[in-house]
Order: structure tokens, then C-alpha cells, then sequence
């Protein structure tokens, strides 16, 4: 999907970002972008049908620095913060509240096209009662990740990387990790660029 | 399980190749800041790994910072008159 050819005045996200204006005119990324080509996709199908390959086209971290999306996800969390501060008319809204709103927002953005995404909503919906299960069931067995491990000290930081990346612990594919880590940056980004915008807009309403 | 490993080290054609792993992680490496700075140099893998890690915590402290603000925000401000100027900055 391409983000809207601004051929106006440039607006401040691009300065933010620091891309290209040829970056953001391209409709769909360039294939050097792409993070899963199209054989080590197939081959993550054959092998675990039940991992999800991304589909790289839709999920490539350049659309994350587009306008369109900021915009949409600033309205969708302009929205959510609304309703938590609607949900509390007494008390003040917690940071933890504005947080997870703020993820869920994100996680809707990505239109469910990525792990990390699915897993925000889904440990959403199902709440503590997910989390309390988990605990008492200790660590998840090892899936085996002798296919697609890299070398060993590379495999202790991917394993690390796993566990930042939300719903990626037990991914055993190592492109299919750096694919999310890649997307989950990239999103990461737009997330801190839309709140600090929104908290600037907050601050100093009568200036802008 | 260790004589797997080194199996699938040696028979590169449905596993993972180091071209592989190293094509990918100079791709995860544009998109780290400290990368752009010298975008010339090619880091090792593993540290690319590290700065990522630490770079999505960083990521995640920024957000949780940004929460807490807005929370406060949230709290003294008028919604109807922040909104429109929130909107108003996003349109321009």
C-alpha cells in the first residue's frame, strides 16, 4: 500500500524519519527490502505449517514511515485514549492504561499481518487468566531449532531478540525473527513518533 | 540434538546458509540509528543482534515515558479543545 504523494509543502515526519521523498513515492518496496524471499517462505511453510510466514509485500517496515499510517494511527489512539479516560471519569488514567492502549492500537494497525501483532491482541483478549496459565505451566517446551539455528553465540542473542519481540519466544525460524524484529522497529518508531506528536499537541494547545 | 546440529551444518541446501544469515543482518542493521550514522560499515552479526535488542528497549522506555506523559496530560486537559488541535496538526 502506498502512502499519499505529498508534492506540498513537507511535512515534519519526513525531516523526523529522515527518508527519502523517493522512499515514500514507490507504491510497493523494493524487493531488496523484503525480508522473506519468496523460496525460504515456502520452505517455512513445507516444514511448520503452523508458523505464519509474513507476507512480505504487506509487511514491509517502509510502509510503518508513511504519513497515511501516522495519521491513521493517531486517530485510532486518539480514540482509544478517549475511552480510558472516559473509563476513569475520577481518577486520572495510569501510564500502564495509556501504554497498553497505545500497543493494542499498534497491534490493530498491523492489521494482523504480523506475529507480534496477533500476539498483543490475543494476550489482550484473554488477560491475566493467559499469563496465570502460562506461569503455572513453567516454559514452554524448545521447539526444535536445529533447521534454521544460526551459530551458537548468534543463537543466545536471537533468543534474547525473541523474547523482546512480543509472541516471538518460540519462533524457531531465524529469518522469520529478524522479519518481525525488522516490522516490530520499524512500528516501534511510528508509535513513539504519533505519541510524541499527540503529547505535544496536549501541551501546548493554544500554540499550534 | 548436537549431532543434528552439526549435520545441518554440513548440508546447506535446506538449511539456513551463513549468506543467509549474514544478508539478513545487514538489512535488520539499516534500520538500527546507530547504523545510519556509518552506513559503510558492516557490523558483526552478533553485535547487530545486541544493538537491536537494546535499541527495542530503548524503544519500549521511550513509550513508557510517552504513557505516563499522556496520562498526565490526559488528566488537566480539555479533550474537545486538544483534539482539535491535534487534528489540526496532523493536517498540516
Amino acid at each position: 500500500m502506498a502512502g499519499r504523494l505529498d508534492s506540498g509543502t513537507a511535512f515534519p515526519w519526513r525531516r523526523i524519519a529522515g527518508i527519502h521523498k523517493a522512499q515514500e513515492a514507490k507504491p510497493t518496496p523494493p524487493s531488496s527490502r523484503a525480508m522473506a524471499s519468496s523460496p525460504s517462505s515456502t520452505t517455512a511453510h513445507e516444514r511448520d505449517p503452523s508458523c505464519k510466514v509474513m507476507d512480505p509485500a504487506a509487511a514491509s517496515p517502509a510502509r510503518w514511515r508513511t504519513r497515511r499510517e501516522q495519521e491513521m494511527y493517531s486517530s485510532k489512539l486518539l480514540h482509544a485514549l478517549r475511552l480510558v479516560r472516559a473509563g476513569r471519569s475520577s481518577l486520572p488514567a495510569r501510564g500502564r492504561e495509556v501504554r497498553d492502549a497505545a500497543d493494542r492500537a499498534l497491534a490493530v494497525a498491523a492489521r494482523g499481518r504480523s506475529r507480534w501483532s496477533r500476539a498483543i491482541l490475543a494476550s489482550r483478549a484473554r488477560a491475566c487468566c493467559f499469563r496465570a496459565l502460562r506461569a503455572r505451566l513453567g516454559a514452554p517446551p524448545a521447539a526444535p531449532a536445529a533447521l534454521r539455528s544460526p551459530a551458537a553465540p548468534l543463537a543466545r542473542k536471537a533468543k534474547v531478540l525473541g523474547r523482546l519481540v512480543p509472541g516471538c519466544r518460540k519462533l524457531a525460524s531465524f529469518p522469520a525473527l529478524l522479519a518481525e524484529a525488522s516490522d516490530y522497529i520499524a512500528a516501534l518508531e511510528m508509535q513513539v513518533r504519533a505519541m510524541a506528536a499527540i503529547a505535544q499537541a496536549l501541551q501546548s494547545p493554544a500554540a499550534s | 540434538m548436537s549431532s543434528r546440529r552439526s549435520r545441518s551444518r554440513q548440508s546447506g541446501s535446506s538449511r539456513i546458509t551463513d549468506e543467509q544469515i549474514s544478508d539478513l543482518v545487514s538489512k535488520l542493521q539499516d534500520l538500527l540509528p546507530e547504523a545510519r550514522l556509518r552506513s559503510n560499515d558492516r557490523m558483526p552479526s552478533s553485535r547487530v543482534l545486541q544493538e537491536t535488542c537494546n535499541y527495542i528497549r530503548s524503544l519500549h522506555r521511550e513509550v513508557d515515558d510517552l504513557s505516563e506523559r499522556l496520562s498526565e496530560l490526559l488528566a488537566t486537559s480539555d479533550m474537545s479543545s486538544a483534539q482539535a488541535a491535534i487534528i489540526r496538526s496532523l493536517l498540516m
